[in-house]
């Protein structure tokens, strides 16, 4: 066995009181193996303690860290080693890929110079030769003009290249095991699939070990050998990958490889996680068809945004964030929003509620163009059209209580007689989103990411408004919370007739909210389709990439 | 390069302009009467009204304006009022001696303070980064005046390591006899506040993903710091060069003051004190222009530390 | 989820949550050294309070002790005998015939004899020395933290509205305006600083509120940069945006919204700002441009010092530094300790 931990337990020193050192157990008692020439992945939403575990093997913990049990390396306990015995295992024999390449290179040291920092301090090679090491390594990851980009800063590279370089840097000293934590969830799905392909590549190229660490259970059905799912610090689950996609034993197993919304069934709700751990789980009904004939909402015609920055003494140049972008929004439809980072998604969706001010282009809302409303004409306006945004932690006023900020707004636009009634109508909308009424006097920080995402609808229902956007806002959140949120908001759209538009990075999403896609890319709009015909037969040549790039791990196993 | 810097001169103009007028209109609105200031306490009316008439008072505000602008960038400023010798040539004269002061300080406080933050933050949490720590923060608490008052004494005066005060016409006597002691006690007084500072600087660095990923590749910690983290603090040290500056004005006028050196410290207090008009508007619109170019030059050496700074 | 409507007493709004300053409160009252320098402050504040009031140093001007009078613990100074040529002794020689005003002596006398002579002795030794007047070294100082906390705090105050005010109007609104508190934030920050108080100082003249808003008026631009920044990036965070989608207005997002999330910045800032000025003052004063002439800083005080300290009188330079080292210490120690409470990053709110 090449690494086996056993029973693992790390805890950290959160503060002192009293005297007395408290702490705050991260993982508690895991054990796993990793044979050689094998790919481990360990599985887990925010705080499993997946990220911890990968991270105490190496001893790269920050200085809080209390660990205990036992990590034996080739039968030598890493654990208990010194700080030298370590060194000479970090880089050489264990090494790691982490999740953001940008902030994980250093911004001042050239590609090259990082490369070869490694292959002198544990190779010994001389300058010469470990300058032709590493330009050899950054072809093998498939980096273009590898002797030029040698010498090329971290910034000048796009993200899928920098992980590339990592990925390099990691590989210098052939290591027998390859820690990646989370290497693609910074990157866009395109390259996304490019850097799990090369991984899985190299690994059997090399006849090395990979420890993979991801919360997407799709991405790690592809690559992995054996999986182990984890859960607030504890193993839920572990075996082969075939055996935990065809049938895990675990519910909490059951409920992740549930909950995610796939390309392909179309289903009216979600299976939740409280579903499987009650064993209640029940047939899911696929979605009914929506009445094509509904009342148009909302009519935006060839709306543009541009962005100004100054050049040279007197020049300015112009970047077209989003071009002539079009749609119709009929009443309970949702229109959904696809692109990657940088496609002028979110833009697009600031200039509907004139958040950002569009260059040109129409917004028509029953009847009246937004954009050339007055300033009083358009506060009665805004009432009808509402945002959530994607962050859970910066959408919510930190200083407002829960129940000022839904109050506020109804103040704003003089909704509910007096306090009373405007109290009285918070506490019942906290409730219909599926909020405790004690929530009314808390602040924002003692919720979950989840729980925040509600209040934020919340404050968007206080308006009763007939649009709402959804600028990526279930991106943030765990897949079983997304479950639960996404559930919410058809369950609102059912019973209000609400209009969205649904903006996301994540086709599988779009599919289970829209009942149209827009395919944006680098602010234009490449593909129209209604969502059927769009996942059926996709014309634009990147709106097919998009749809290749999705992971399928537990389609593919099960297929 | 050659284009970033005409760019940035340009940029300049407006700011040149606009401390030009903050002082014009400090002056002409706030200010008593250049006239009875000028023509002293026994001068009659008439004497004043021809004062008026020779310095362009008795124009419209926009007149003087423009023969003040004139005045600026002819460099021009007439005689000292208390003394008649040209403005311009008291500029000249006095701003060597400022330098001699100011350049050793500006530098030596960065290059004594950085090894001592980096030994510091190499043994974070050690008895000796919280000695000095705890030093550090009453040296702070402490004015520049007793650091001077105490230092004149007690090496000038008492052990006569140093002469107490003086100067010459020649640069090198200046730097080798008479600044040691003045520079040495701002820059004594300048450690303090720049050893927590860097030390903060790399504190801050180390928390962030490249270290990790520097440890992750099994190098000493020796090299993480020394190599990784020193190269990225070196940012927010050079930014702090320029901000420290007008800090380091203090420094040498309080110093000028205190060891009778013949600068452009000691001058403007003389000018203050007499209500000298002409040479304060002088000396505050060049030494701004000065510090304008100072700070440029820093940002031209942002180049050199960090490889995303674009100059063009 | 249940989607009845339930009749709520509004009385579950009383349910209030621990709020963000009350947190930072409690945070505070755990670091002892916080604390410890905040008791310092508040002892301080009250000597402050108490000599402002009238209570204590109010006769500080009064000439108690011998000129540069030793401190009760040096004992008094020793004797130096200093005459040179011993006195002649027996009578005086009888001038009355030779002096013109012999025959007003005795009149003289008599009326002398109506005054009641008031001579004080005055102190060998004061509680911590006398200055060249023989004023108590220790008034002055209890009088001197006075005057330079107030100027430092008020200043302090003057610069922190201006910066705030100023700052977030330009952080906020950005454009035409934002570019024009720019072209003023960089011209006053291009005129060296110690040049524009001595301009400023130039046509205000000296005197303790002059001191103020010579301070106020020059020192505001540091916080006005922090309080741009952190209005710029509030102002594009989404709880703002959110605020802007339910037509919230400019100021209640500004001052609402915006403002109390970055109170924590300005109030340590301002804090900094009291430090930076107490010191300034003390440069000011020294230079001869601070308080006025009557009055007594800790600026006064050392500039009396220093000639002092060569005729080996070192007691006021030590009541002076020490008094405002143990302030600004403690003030500085509860800056930080109440810096680490307010820190978003252990909130998690950011």
């Amino acid at each position: 066995m090449l690494l086996s931990v056993q029973d693992l337990a790390v805890s950290f020193r959160v503060g002192k009181v009293n005297g007395n050192v408290e702490r705050a157990g991260a993982v508690k008692g895991v054990t796993f193996d990793v044979p050689q020439n094998s790919t481990v992945a360990l599985v887990g939403e925010s705080g499993s303690g997946k990220s911890v575990t990968a991270m105490s093997i190496v001893g790269l913990l920050p200085e809080n860290a209390e660990c205990s049990g036992s990590v034996l390396w080739k039968q030598h306990e890493l654990l208990a080693s010194s700080a030298d015995q370590l060194r000479a295992v970090r880089g050489r024999e264990i090494a790691c890929v982490f999740q953001d390449p940008m902030q994980s290179l250093n911004p001042v040291m050239t590609v090259g110079a990082q490369l070869v920092e490694p292959l002198r301090t544990h190779l010994g090679m001389n300058r010469r030769v470990a300058r032709d090491r590493a330009i050899e390594l950054l072809d093998e990851v498939g980096l273009p003009e590898p002797a030029r980009r040698f010498d090329s800063y971290p910034h000048e590279l796009s993200g899928g290249q920098q992980q590339r370089v990592m990925i390099a840097m990691a590989l210098g000293c052939e290591p027998k095991l390859l820690i990646a934590d989370e290497p693609t969830t910074a990157l866009d799905v395109t390259v996304q699939r490019q850097i799990l392909n090369l991984l899985a590549s190299l690994k059997s190229a090399r006849g090395m070990s990979l420890l993979f660490i991801s919360h997407d259970l799709g991405l790690v059905g592809e690559i992995a050998d054996h999986v182990v799912v984890m859960r607030h610090g504890e193993v839920r689950e572990q075996g082969s990958t075939e055996r935990i996609f065809s049938s895990p034993a675990d519910n909490y197993t059951k409920a992740l490889l549930a909950c995610r919304p796939t390309l392909q069934d179309h289903v009216a709700r979600l299976r939740v996680i409280d579903d499987h751990m009650r064993d209640a789980v029940a047939a899911r009904p696929t979605a009914k068809p929506k009445d094509p004939e509904a009342p148009v909402v909302l009519e935006v015609r060839s709306l543009a945004k541009s962005f100004w920055s100054p050049r040279g003494l007197f020049r300015k140049s112009e970047f077209k964030a989003v071009r002539d972008v079009s749609f119709t929004l009929r009443k309970g439809h949702t229109l959904g929003v696809v692109g990657e980072s940088g496609s002028g998604k979110t833009t697009m969706g600031l200039s509907l509620l004139r958040l950002h001010e569009p260059s040109a282009g129409q917004v028509i809302f029953d009847g009246q163009d937004l954009l050339t409303l007055t300033d009083r004409q358009r506060q009665v306006m805004r009432r009808r059209i509402q945002i959530v945004f994607q962050n859970p932690y910066a959408s919510l006023n930190p200083r407002f209580t829960v129940g000022r900020t839904l109050v506020e707004p109804m103040e704003i636009h003089g909704i509910g007689k007096d306090l009373a009634a405007r109290e009285a109508r918070a506490l019942d909308l906290l409730l219909r989103v599926g909020l405790d009424p004690s929530a009314f006097g808390k602040y924002p920080h003692e919720f979950s990411g989840g729980q925040r995402q509600r209040i934020a609808i919340a404050r968007c229902l206080t308006l009763d408004p007939e649009v709402i956007v959804l600028d990526e806002a279930v991106s943030a959140l765990d897949v079983s919370v997304q479950a639960q949120v996404l559930n919410l908001l058809k369950d609102l759209q059912d019973a209000f007739g609400f209009a969205y538009v649904f903006i996301s990075h994540d086709l599988a999403v779009v599919r289970f909210m829209s009942d149209e896609v827009l395919v944006m890319k680098d602010g234009v709009v490449v593909e129209q389709a209604s969502t059927e015909t769009l996942l059926a037969a996709p014309k634009a040549a990147y709106t097919q990439a998009l749809l290749a790039a999705i992971p399928r791990g537990a389609a593919s196993v099960r297929s | 390069m050659a284009g970033y810097l005409l760019r940035r001169l340009w940029q300049m103009v407006p700011t040149v302009l606009g401390a030009v007028l903050l002082v014009f209109f400090l002056f002409k609105f706030f200010g008593g009467d250049p006239a009875e200031i000028l023509g002293g306490l026994n001068a009659t009316p008439e004497q004043i009204a021809t004062i008026r008439s020779e310095l362009g008072l008795d124009e419209p505000v926009w007149v003087q304006l423009g023969l003040y602008l004139q005045s600026v960038f002819t460099f021009d400023w007439g005689e000292s009022w208390a003394t008649g010798e040209p403005v311009g040539e008291l500029f000249a004269t006095r701003l060597p001696a400022t330098l001699t002061v100011m350049l050793p300080i500006l530098l030596l406080e960065v290059i004594i303070a950085l090894p001592i933050a980096m030994w510091v933050a190499y043994r974070r949490g050690s008895l000796v980064d919280r000695t000095l720590m705890v030093i550090t923060t009453l040296a702070l608490s402490i004015s520049f005046l007793v650091y001077i008052i105490v230092g004149q004494y007690l090496l000038g005066f008492q052990l006569a390591w140093f002469p107490v005060q003086g100067w010459s016409d020649n640069t090198l006597t200046n730097l080798t006899t008479y600044t040691p002691l003045p520079v040495m006690l701002a820059v004594l007084v300048a450690l303090a506040p720049n050893i927590r500072l860097y030390r903060s600087f790399l504190l801050d660095e180390l928390g962030n993903d490249y270290v990790r990923t520097a440890r992750a590749k099994g190098l000493p910690e020796r090299v993480v710091l020394f190599r990784h983290v020193l190269r990225n603090a070196l940012i927010p040290v050079l930014a702090n060069v320029g901000l420290a500056l007008p800090g380091v004005f203090v420094g040498s006028f309080l110093i000028e003051q205190f060891f009778s050196i013949p600068g452009l410290g000691r001058e403007v207090l003389l000018a203050v004190n007499r209500s000298d008009y002409p040479v304060i508007q002088a000396i505050a619109v060049y030494l701004a222009m000065l510090s304008m170019i100072i700070n440029l030059g820093v940002d031209v050496m942002f180049r050199l530390v960090d490889p995303r700074v674009v100059l063009k | 989820m249940s989607v009845t409507s339930v009749e709520l007493e509004p009385a579950a709004s009383q349910i209030h949550s621990e709020g963000v300053w009350r947190a930072a409160w409690r945070r505070f009252a755990t670091d002892r050294i916080g604390v410890f320098a905040a008791t310092i402050v508040i002892t301080f504040l009250l000597l402050i309070a108490a000599s402002a009031l009238g209570f204590i140093a109010e006769n500080w001007e009064a000439e108690t002790g011998v000129p540069n009078a030793r401190p009760h613990f040096l004992g008094p100074a020793p004797v130096v005998e200093t005459s040179v040529i011993a006195m002649p002794s027996g009578p005086n020689a009888d001038l009355t015939e030779l002096d013109p005003l012999a025959p007003r002596y005795a009149e003289w006398d008599a009326q002398t004899k109506q005054y009641a002579v008031n001579e004080t002795t005055k102190a060998q030794t004061l509680a911590f020395g006398g200055d060249w007047r023989g004023r108590d070294v220790l008034a002055k100082a209890v009088k001197g933290s006075e005057i330079s906390v107030f100027v430092g705090v008020l200043a302090a105050l003057v610069a922190t509205l201006i910066g705030t005010v100023l700052g977030a109007i330009s952080g906020f609104f950005g454009r035409r305006i934002g570019d024009l508190l720019e072209w003023i934030y960089n011209v006053f920050e291009a005129i060296p600083g110690i040049l524009l108080i001595f301009a400023f100082a130039a046509v205000f003249g000296r005197g303790m509120i002059s001191v103020v808003l010579i301070l106020g008026l020059t020192g505001w631009t540091g916080l006005y940069r922090q309080v741009r920044a952190e209005f710029m990036k509030h102002g594009s965070r989404e709880y703002v945006r959110a605020a802007e989608a339910i037509g919230a207005s400019n100021t209640s997002r500004m001052f609402r919204h915006i403002l109390p999330n970055v109170s924590h910045v300005v109030l340590v800032r301002m804090a900094l700002l009291v430090v930076g000025f107490i010191k300034a003052e003390v440069i000011l004063s020294y230079l001869g441009l601070g308080v006025g002439v009557d009055d007594v800083s800790w600026g006064t005080m050392l500039a009396e010092a220093q000639s002092d300290l060569i005729r080996g009188y070192w007691w006021q330079l030590a009541a002076a530094t020490l008094s405002m080292a143990v302030f600004v210490t403690a003030f500085s120690l509860m800056t930080d300790a109440a810096r680490d409470a307010l820190d978003p990053k252990l909130r998690g709110l950011e």
